[in-house]
């Protein structure tokens, strides 16, 4: 549906059909571009008003010149979270794609092979394995460690999705869309990539995470000052009384010395993601601290 | 010769159904095949090759005895590359130089020229052209055709199966606006030819031979022509988007002119082919009104029908149009965005470079988005009370109960007592005591205390039986051996 209205006040807009799915959209992070025809028209015709209106929330609504609207939350009123190194790895994939001469044959749409063979070419595959199985303590199995980088990209797209990254088609397919452009901003600028990156940090529309690197604990990553949600606290992966009598003095771990070679059962080449951790575990499970 | 359609050519179809090891067979030396030609077609059956429902009563039976006779001539096509080329040096000479036959050194040395440009192989070319010709002449793709036989050398042309393979592969029909127009302003004038004809019939017979037979081949022809270059358009859509990704590939920044061009062309042309076909095909449905009408009037079912597939294909045509329009028109406007926020933006092609180092972690920090989020609504549960529940307790009577005295009842002394009571009575025959005996028993007993009453009679009874003991039935279940019982004052006076 097109909408070439002026709004004068904020009631107008409020009062558009429009603004309850616009405005649930924006708020559950969803990206909206020109595809999103109606929306994209509704939120370009309103854009004054409701930056005014997010500013209260302490959120900024952005639009980008790649032709892309959405909500960034810098104060504590919205939730925030920050994209987990697996998404971020698929996002960086998927732009790759979106820049590549061959996918504009395809009208921008690609596949989850694709996507891998991106990956795999850009990283090497033992690169792309070791992201995706950053977590394990032992060395997977070759099939298992791949059924399961197949497996976090999937899930990574479907989430990617939710976002307004991505469109999942029919078949397998995956129309790739402008606010993919986000993932190559920091590294937009003409040679002054530390430059643009400290301005985008400083923003709060990405953040660092040097240092974490390998750190895959897939937990969640408020922003400082958002209230933080018990439910997405990490829970307590069952561990036989292991840890009975933690609580007393115990001596501080070496950093510097080897992983114990303990046997640990013949499941202990199942990841510990794969464990159940409670039914809201799969829904934030992917994202991580950050430092 | 246009080397760029006959590159990796390998055509090769069968017309059998198993292509299984018949398709490693030389063509069989049996008598030359007859390019397919569909039995002479009913007047009232709608052509084989229309899309449009055929009758369903009479196609298949129209296109098993095709396939029928078809199968029996087991025809077969086996072409290589250099066959093709061959055939198609042919085709293009004969047409460039109106040459409508060839000597068989010109054969030869055409072939040659083929094998030079296909193969690069000069070798044993003269014995290679003899057997690519005999095996051209044996699935009559090349025919001899001076008649003189072993007089002289013969002279050979291409068949009509031939011209049809090569000039598939080398003519590129295409949808233009001027070809449509064409077509479709021929379209008209038949169907007005048609009307006027039909206008002047007063009979549903004059009215179908006026109808049926030019729609069926001037105006399906026609219609055949316009569908065909739909086909060709699409196969040089198809060609315009590898282009365009190729130009992009080969030149990035400097191919964003050439991409626009291109993009620009062919929206000009399915723009035009939309206006055209959209006013055309409003004046060609109109005119299949009218002879509608008039078949309707005179109840000419063969024009019916006839008209009906004639406006059917005319709707394919119009919806192709404008089915094609809309998916260009998105991939239009999705290239042109690429072009504009991405290839000009970044001419150097260098965001892609640090993307690529960035995923690699050759450089630069590692970062993360931040995108807002809204928790999912917490549900509380409804708590429902734990039912209250008895304590455990453990059984505090005694268990064991002290064993009753009974009498013990013997069931053979029942049945002798009930036996003697019987005899007592007067009963004539073992069957008399019997059935009163076990009348008194469940159903399921009587068999076997049959049995004992028998043994009981027998002890306290004197019994007679003739020879050949008789059997009878005590009740529905069973019978017995009879024996007769003499009465007590009887027997007692026989002793007296």
């Amino acid at each position: 549906m097109e909408t070439s209205q002026t709004f004068e006040d904020l009631a107008q807009v409020v009062e558009h059909e429009l603004f309850v799915d616009v405005d649930l959209a924006l708020r559950r992070g969803r990206h909206i571009d020109r595809d999103d025809v109606a929306w994209y028209g509704f939120l370009t015709d309103a854009q004054a008003q409701l930056e005014r209106f997010y500013r209260r929330y302490g959120a900024e609504l952005v639009q980008r010149t790649d032709g892309f609207f959405f909500l960034l939350p810098s104060g504590d009123k919205l939730g925030r979270r920050h994209l987990s190194p697996s998404e971020m790895l698929v996002g960086q994939g998927l732009t790759l794609l979106y820049l590549d001469p061959a996918t504009v044959e395809q009208g921008g749409v690609t596949t989850r092979e694709a996507l891998l063979s991106q990956l795999s070419a850009s990283m090497g595959t033992e690169q792309l394995m070791a992201a995706f199985n950053a977590a394990k303590k032992k060395r997977l199995d070759e099939r298992v460690a791949q059924e399961m980088v197949r497996s976090r990209v999937s899930e990574a797209i479907r989430r990617l999705a939710g976002l307004g990254f991505v469109e999942l088609l029919p078949d397998d397919r995956i129309r790739l869309r402008a606010s993919l452009m986000r993932f190559a901003e920091p590294v937009r600028g003409s040679g002054a990539d530390i430059e643009a990156l400290n301005k985008l940090v400083a923003s709060g529309e990405v953040a660092l995470t040097e240092g974490d690197e390998g750190d895959d604990s897939e937990a969640e990553a408020s922003s400082p000052g958002a209230s933080v949600d018990p439910r997405h606290a990490p829970i307590p992966q069952w561990n036989e009384g292991a840890e009975w009598g933690s609580s007393f003095d115990a001596p501080p771990p070496d950093p510097d010395a080897p992983p114990e070679d303990e046997y640990r059962g013949p499941d202990a080449d199942v990841p510990p993601e794969d464990e159940y951790r409670g039914p809201d575990a799969d829904a934030e499970s992917d994202e991580e601290p950050l430092s | 010769m246009d080397s760029k359609h006959l590159k990796s050519i390998s055509y090769f179809f069968f017309f059998r159904g198993d292509c299984g090891p018949r398709a490693a067979e030389v063509t069989r030396p049996g008598p030359p095949l007859e390019p397919f030609d569909p039995p002479p077609a009913d007047p009232s059956q709608p052509p084989a090759t229309e899309a449009a429902a055929p009758t369903p009563t009479a196609a298949p039976s129209n296109e098993a005895t095709a396939l029928l006779a078809l199968s029996a001539r087991a025809p077969k096509l086996e072409l290589s590359t250099l066959d093709l080329c061959f055939l198609a040096t042919l085709y293009l000479r004969g047409q460039g130089a109106g040459h409508s036959a060839f000597s068989e050194e010109q054969l030869f040395e055409l072939f040659e020229q083929a094998a030079q440009i296909v193969e690069r192989d000069p070798s044993a070319v003269r014995k290679r052209a003899t057997h690519a010709i005999a095996r051209l002449r044996a699935q009559r793709l090349l025919a001899r055709v001076d008649g003189a036989g072993v007089m002289r050398a013969g002279e050979y042309a291409l068949s009509r199966l031939g011209a049809s393979i090569v000039s598939f592969f080398l003519e590129d029909e295409v949808l233009t606006t001027e070809t449509l127009t064409l077509l479709a302003r021929t379209l008209e004038s038949s169907l007005r030819d048609v009307l006027a004809r039909a206008r002047t019939t007063t009979d549903a017979a004059t009215l179908d031979e006026a109808v049926v037979g030019p729609l069926k081949v001037t105006v399906h022809e026609l219609m055949e022509g316009i569908e065909r270059r739909q086909r060709g358009l699409d196969l040089q859509q198809e060609q315009f988007q590898k282009e365009i990704s190729a130009l992009l590939s080969a030149d990035w920044f400097g191919a964003v002119e050439s991409c626009q061009t291109l993009l620009e062309s062919t929206a000009g042309t399915l723009r035009d082919l939309n206006h055209v076909l959209l006013s055309e095909s409003h004046r060609l449905q109109a005119q299949l009104e009218d002879l509608q009408e008039l078949a309707l009037r005179h109840g000419a079912e063969a024009s019916e029908e006839a008209i009906r597939r004639a406006a059917d294909q005319i709707d394919r045509i119009a919806a192709w149009s404008s089915g094609r329009q809309k998916s260009w028109s998105d991939y239009y406007q999705y290239v042109h965005r690429f072009l504009r926020d991405v290839v000009r933006l970044d001419p150097s092609r260098a965001l892609t470079a640090r993307l690529r180092d960035q995923i690699s972690g050759k450089g630069g920090k590692r970062f993360t988005l931040a995108v807002a989020t809204t928790p999912a609504p917490l549900l509380l549960r409804e708590v429902a009370p734990a039912p209250d529940r008895p304590p455990v307790k453990r059984p505090r009577a005694e268990r064991d109960t002290a064993p009753d005295e009974t009498v013990p009842v013997d069931p053979y002394a029942v049945i002798e007592d009930s036996v003697r009571q019987k005899l007592d009575a007067g009963a004539a025959s073992l069957r008399d005591v019997t059935a009163q005996v076990t009348a008194e028993l469940p159903e399921d007993e009587r068999f076997r205390a049959a049995g004992r009453v028998a043994q009981v009679v027998a002890r306290l009874a004197r019994t007679h039986s003739d020879r050949e003991r008789p059997w009878l039935p005590v009740d529905e279940a069973f019978a017995i051996e009879e024996w007769t019982l003499p009465r007590k004052d009887s027997a007692k006076a026989g002793r007296g």
